[in-house]
C-alpha cells in the first residue's frame, strides 16, 4: 500500500546540474524559515458549541482505543541553491505519511514525497534543463527583489505544497480505509477532512486562541484530564469544524501551555457527544512518549510518521 | 538464493561503520537471526559472508523517566497503545569476501541467512569439499532459522601435514568433550579421505567407564538419525576395537570397569616387564632427587645389562638381568661385591653405592606401584606394533592405575607410536591419540615432566609423523600454551563463566561468550584454520553407549579369586570350557606359573585354547619332603690320634 516517488533528482545531482549556469552563483544556505512557518500569535475569538461559559470538564480515566487508528503528518525543508544576483534559487523537499496501527503494531501505509525547485521566473529560466525531473514553483511577484522577502514567499509556496501532500496522503487512506485517521494539526486545510467523521486533528500550536478574558483564563488552566467546552473556531481557513482543548499534562510548575492541546472533529451534533470518548483515548495516547522536546503534546503515533519521514530523507 | 527474502540491512553510521571485518545490520523485531547465525549481504559485484557475533535492542525511549512518566508511575498501567519503535541490531564478523580482492568495507545491502551453498562458501570449505579428491570430514551442522548445512572440517588441516590436532574445552557432564570426540572419530573413520591413507586411533580412558563401550550401539533417537544422515555419516559403533587394561595388584582380575563376560572377548590385559619399563624410566624417575650420575646409571643398565648377558670380573658368574626379579639379584651381587671389599668399597664401576642404592629403590618401586601393569616376571602383553589396523580402535584403559603408572602407560605408548610412524612400520599411516583431563598431564604450572615434554613434542612436531593429539579439559588455561595453541582445530562446548571471563577468551563476543556459558548439549563452537571466525554446530548423540549406559547394560563382575579369575579369562577364549576342568587344572600350581600360562594363552590366542595353557603351564612338579638319607656313622674315637 506504501507508495514512493522515487527517481527525482537529489540536492547534489541539482547542485552539480547547476555548477556551470552562467548568472548563477552556487549557494549553500538552510535559513531559519527552512522547517516551517513562525505563526503570529493572535487571538481569533470562537463560538461555543457547548454552552458557556468556558469551563473545565472532568473525561475520566485514559481509554485506549480499540480499533485500527491511522496517523498523518507531513514535513518540509529547503535550502538555498545558488542566487542570480540577488534572487535566491531553492530546492525544496515535502513529504506526507500516514502510519496506520493494528493491535499495537504501526506501519507506513502511504507514504509522498516531492522535490521542489522554487525562484522567480526568470532565474528558473536560465537552467531550464536543470530542472528535469523535479517540480518547479515559480515566485510571481511584481515586489522588487528582495532575497529575504524572496525566502518568506518560497517557504509559503512550499507549505502549500507540503498541505497538498499531507492531503493526498489523507485522501489516499480515506479511500482504502474507514479507521480514524489522526492527523498533526488542523483538520481545516481539506473541507473533505473536516467533514469526515472518523478525522481527528491534534494541534500543538496555540498561535491562535478562541478565547480572551475569563474564558481565555479557564481554556488554558484546565487541569490534567480536563477538556474544554465544544467550540467552533472562527478560521480564517477553509472549512468550519469542532474543536476543544484538551489538557494531556498536569502544566503547575511548567508552563501555561504545556500538556495542552487542541482536538478538532467534524462539526456535528454528534461530536459533542463524543468528545468525551475522544479525550479519554487521546490521554490513552500519552503513552509511549515521544522522544521530542514535544512530547507533552506530540502524540507517539504523530511522531512515528514523523520519525520516518525524516529517516526518509537521508540523502537529499 | 538471491531470490530468498532479505532478513535484514546493512547499517552504517559513522559510530558504527562497516569495516573489512566487521558491519551492522538491523532486522524485524521477529527475526531467525541470533549469535551465531552466518548471513550473506548482497550488494553491487560483491557478496560478503558474516557470521552474527553480537545483538542489539533498543527503543526510541529519551530517557527511562519518559518510561516512569507515560506509565503515570503505575508498572501496572494500561498497556501503550502503539508499541515502541524498537530495533535489533546485530554485529557480524566477516567470513568471506568475494571477490577476496580488494579488499574493501562490506558494503550497504541486504542480508540474507545462509543457504546450504552460503556455508560452503562462508567457511571456504569449497577449497576441500570439491574435486576429485575432497578431503571434508563432517564436524556437524549449523543450524539456524530452519536452515541446517553441514560443517566439514579439512582433514588435511585436522590431521596434518598442513595443521593438525583437534583440542575440546567444556566443562564435564554436558556431552562436550567425550561424547564429541567419539562422534568427531566415528566422522573421521567413516570419511577419512582414502587418499591420505590408513587411520587408527588410541584413546586413554582416564576416568571411570567413559570410553569403556565404544564397540556398543547406542539406542539413537530419530532426531539424531536424521542428523547423521544429513551429514552422510552411518551411526554405528566402532567395529575394530580393542581394549587393554593392566590387571589389578592380584594379576589376574583386568583394572577395568570392562569386565562384564559379554565384552571380554577384545578385552586384554595390558602387561610390560622390565624392558619395556626402563627405556621410560625418565617418565618415573624424573623427580627431584634423580640427577645425571643416576641417569648414568640407568643408561649402563638399559645399554649393557637388561635383555644381555652380563659378565664382569667383579661380579661372581653371568647375569642375564629379564626382570625386575633378575634385577634384584643383579643389584644384590653389587652391594655383596662392594660390602665384601676391603675397606668398604663405595664405588662400582664409576657408579657410587648410593647413586646404585637409590636406582634400586626407584626401579623396585615402579613394580610395586604399577603392580598390575608392570611384572616382576617380564611378561608381555603390549599394543600390536607394527600391526595397527585402519580404522582400528586401541582403547587403554589407564582410570583405576596408580599416577605414575599413568603416566608410564602414557608415555610409552606415545612414544612407540612416535617410533612406529617415523619408521613407517605400524601398520597405519595416521595415528589419532585421545587424551582427556589434558590439564592433568599438561599443565599449565608446575613440573615439566617427561608426558608434558612428550605432548609438547606432539603437538609442534606430531604432524609431520602422522600422529594427531585430540585432546580436551574442562579449563583450558590451565594447561599449557604451547599444547593447545598449536591444535589447529579448536572447540568450545558449554563453558565456565570464570573460565570466559579470561583474557585468552576476550576474541570472542560478549554474546558468543554468553551463549558458550548456556550452551545446551551438543552444541559447540569450531574453530578450525579455514573458518575466519568460529562458527556453532550441532552434533548429534555418538552412536556407542556412553560410559554410565554401559556400566547399566554391561555390569563389571565382581573380582574373583585367583582359580575363579583365571577359569573366567579361560572362558572368554573358549566359552565351551568348563570352569571346573581349569579349577582342576591349576589347583596346586604356583600362582606364578598359572599366571604366566594364561598370560601366554591370551597373547597367542592360539585355536585351542585349553590345550596351549596346559602345555605353557607345563608339567606339575609336586613339593617332596626331603628325607635326609640314612648315612654311615661316624666313627667316635676316644682320643686325638695325633
Amino acid at each position: 500500500m506504501a507508495t514512493r516517488e522515487l527517481n527525482v533528482p537529489s540536492l547534489q545531482d541539482l547542485r552539480r546540474r547547476l555548477a556551470a549556469v552562467p548568472g548563477l552563483v552556487p549557494a549553500s544556505l538552510a535559513p531559519p524559515q527552512a522547517q516551517g512557518r513562525a505563526e503570529e500569535a493572535r487571538i481569533i475569538p470562537a463560538e461555543l458549541v457547548e454552552p458557556g461559559p468556558v469551563s473545565a470538564r472532568p473525561v475520566g480515566p485514559p481509554e485506549p482505543w480499540p480499533e485500527t487508528v491511522a496517523f498523518l503528518d507531513g514535513i518540509q525543508r529547503f535550502e538555498v541553491l545558488g542566487y542570480a544576483g540577488a534572487a535566491p534559487l531553492l530546492f525544496g523537499e515535502i513529504a506526507a505519511a500516514v502510519r496506520e496501527r493494528v493491535g499495537r503494531e504501526a506501519r507506513t501505509v502511504i507514504s509522498l514525497r516531492q522535490r521542489l525547485v522554487i525562484g522567480r521566473p526568470e532565474v528558473l529560466a536560465l537552467a531550464p534543463g536543470a530542472f528535469q525531473g523535479v517540480d518547479t514553483i515559480a515566485l510571481e511577484t511584481a515586489e522588487p527583489v528582495h532575497p529575504l522577502c524572496d525566502l518568506d514567499a518560497a517557504r509559503a509556496r512550499l507549505d502549500d505544497a507540503r498541505i497538498e501532500l499531507e492531503r493526498r496522503a489523507g485522501n489516499a487512506y480515506r479511500k482504502g480505509s474507514a479507521a480514524w485517521l489522526v492527523v498533526d494539526g488542523s483538520l481545516t486545510v481539506s473541507p473533505l477532512w473536516a467533514g469526515d467523521p472518523r478525522m481527528l486533528g491534534v494541534a500543538k500550536s496555540h498561535a491562535t486562541l478562541p478565547f480572551s478574558g475569563e474564558d481565555l483564563v479557564a481554556y488554558l488552566n484546565l487541569p490534567v484530564g480536563h477538556r474544554s467546552n465544544v467550540f467552533r473556531p472562527a478560521s480564517s481557513q477553509r472549512a468550519p469544524v469542532h474543536a476543544w482543548g484538551l489538557r494531556l499534562w498536569n502544566w503547575g510548575g511548567k508552563d501555561l501551555l504545556y500538556g495542552l492541546i487542541r482536538v478538532e472533529a467534524a462539526a456535528r451534533a454528534e461530536t459533542q457527544a463524543m468528545a468525551d470518548r475522544v479525550s479519554r483515548w487521546l490521554l490513552a495516547e500519552r503513552a509511549p512518549i515521544s522522544a521530542d522536546l514535544r512530547w507533552d503534546r506530540l502524540l507517539y503515533g504523530i511522531h512515528g510518521v514523523e520519525q520516518y519521514l525524516r529517516a526518509g530523507r537521508g540523502g537529499w | 538464493m538471491s531470490e530468498a527474502r532479505a532478513v535484514g540491512r546493512v547499517v552504517a553510521t559513522e559510530l558504527k561503520p562497516s569495516t573489512p571485518h566487521q558491519f551492522f545490520f538491523w532486522t524485524p523485531r521477529e527475526s531467525p537471526v541470533g549469535i551465531g547465525a552466518i548471513v550473506r549481504v548482497e550488494a553491487e559485484e560483491r557478496t560478503v559472508f558474516g557470521v552474527v557475533t553480537d545483538g542489539f535492542a533498543y527503543s526510541d525511549l529519551q530517557t527511562p523517566m519518559h518510561a516512569v512518566l507515560g506509565a503515570d508511575g503505575d508498572p501496572g498501567a494500561l498497556e501503550e497503545p502503539t508499541r515502541r519503535a524498537e530495533i535489533r541490531l546485530y554485529a557480524a564478523a566477516v567470513l568471506r569476501h568475494i571477490p577476496e580482492e580488494p579488499v574493501q568495507p562490506v558494503p550497504l545491502g541486504a542480508v540474507h541467512l545462509a543457504s546450504d551453498a552460503d556455508v560452503v562458501m562462508a567457511l571456504r570449505m569449497d577449497s576441500y569439499m570439491t574435486g576429485d579428491k575432497p578431503t571434508g570430514v563432517p564436524v556437524g551442522v549449523y543450524a539456524v532459522g530452519g536452515l541446517e548445512a553441514p560443517v566439514y572440517l579439512d582433514a588435511e588441516f585436522l590431521l596434518g601435514p598442513e595443521a593438525a590436532h583437534l583440542n575440546i574445552t567444556g566443562v564435564s557432564g554436558l556431552a562436550t568433550k567425550t561424547s564429541a570426540v567419539e562422534f568427531f572419530l566415528t566422522s573421521l573413520f567413516q570419511k577419512f579421505p582414502g587418499q591420505k591413507g590408513r587411520i587408527a586411533a588410541v584413546c586413554f580412558n582416564v576416568k571411570g567407564p567413559d570410553l569403556c563401550f565404544l564397540d556398543q550401539p547406542a539406542l539413537l533417537g530419530e532426531e539424531d538419525k536424521r542428523l547423521y544422515e544429513r551429514l552422510g555419516l552411518t551411526p554405528k559403533p566402532f567395529e575394530n576395537t580393542r581394549y587393554y587394561a593392566p590387571h589389578k595388584a592380584d594379576g589376574v582380575n583386568l583394572n577395568t570397569l570392562r569386565t562384564h563376560e559379554a565384552l571380554a572377548g577384545n578385552t586384554e590385559p595390558l602387561l610390560w616387564g622390565l624392558r619395556e619399563v626402563l627405556d621410560y624410566a625418565e617418565v618415573l624417575l624424573n623427580r627431584d632427587d634423580v640427577d645425571a650420575k643416576a641417569d648414568a646409571f640407568i643408561d649402563f643398565l638399559a645399554e649393557r645389562v637388561v635383555g644381555k648377558e652380563f659378565e664382569d670380573n667383579t661380579l661372581p658368574g653371568t647375569f642375564r638381568v629379564r626382570s625386575f626379579a633378575d634385577l634384584d639379584q643383579f643389584f644384590r651381587a653389587i652391594f655383596t661385591v662392594l660390602e665384601e671389599s676391603r675397606g668398604g668399597g663405595e664405588v662400582w664401576k664409576t657408579h657410587h653405592i648410593a647413586t646404585i642404592r637409590k636406582i634400586r629403590n626407584r626401579l623396585g618401586n615402579i613394580s610395586t606401584r604399577s603392580k598390575g601393569l608392570v611384572t616382576d616376571d617380564g611378561e608381555v602383553n603390549d599394543l600390536p606394533w607394527g600391526g595397527f589396523e585402519d580404522r582400528g580402535l586401541y582403547v587403554v584403559d589407564v582410570a583405576g592405575i596408580d599416577p605414575l603408572a599413568q603416566d608410564l602407560v602414557f608415555a610409552r605408548i606415545v612414544s612407540k607410536l612416535r617410533e612406529h610412524l617415523e619408521r613407517r612400520d605400524l601398520g597405519v599411516e595416521h595415528v589419532v591419540v585421545f587424551v582427556d583431563e589434558l590439564n592433568k598431564y599438561a599443565p599449565a604450572d608446575g613440573p615439566d615432566t617427561y608426558v608434558r615434554k612428550m605432548l609438547l613434542d606432539i603437538s609442534e612436531r606430531g604432524r609431520y609423523l602422522g600422529l594427531v593429539l585430540f585432546s580436551a579439559q574442562q579449563f583450558r588455561s590451565q594447561v599449557q600454551r604451547r599444547v593447545v595453541g598449536n591444535a589447529g582445530t579448536t572447540i568450545l562446548g558449554r563453558m565456565d563463566g570464570d573460565e570466559l571471563a579470561l583474557p585468552s577468551y576476550s576474541t570472542l563476543s560478549p554474546a558468543t561468550r554468553a551463549r558458550l556459558a548456556a550452551l545446551p548439549k551438543g552444541e559447540l563452537l569450531v574453530r578450525h584454520p579455514h573458518f575466519t571466525q568460529p562458527i556453532f554446530v550441532r552434533f548429534p548423540r555418538p552412536a556407542v553407549l556412553s560410559g554410565r549406559e554401559g556400566i547399566e547394560r554391561f555390569p563389571p563382575r565382581a573380582d574373583l579369586d585367583f582359580a575363579d579369575a583365571v577359569a573366567r579369562r579361560m572362558r572368554a577364549l573358549d566359552p565351551s570350557l568348563a570352569s571346573g576342568r581349569i579349577l582342576d587344572l591349576i589347583a596346586g600350581r604356583r600362582e606364578e606359573d598359572v599366571r604366566k600360562a594364561l598370560n601366554a594363552t591370551v597373547r597367542a590366542r592360539p585355536e585351542q585354547p585349553l590345550a596351549f595353557f596346559v602345555k605353557c603351564l607345563g608339567r606339575e612338579v609336586r613339593p617332596e619332603t626331603v628325607v635326609p638319607r640314612a648315612g654311615v656313622r661316624p666313627v667316635r674315637t676316644s682320643g686325638d690320634p695325633y
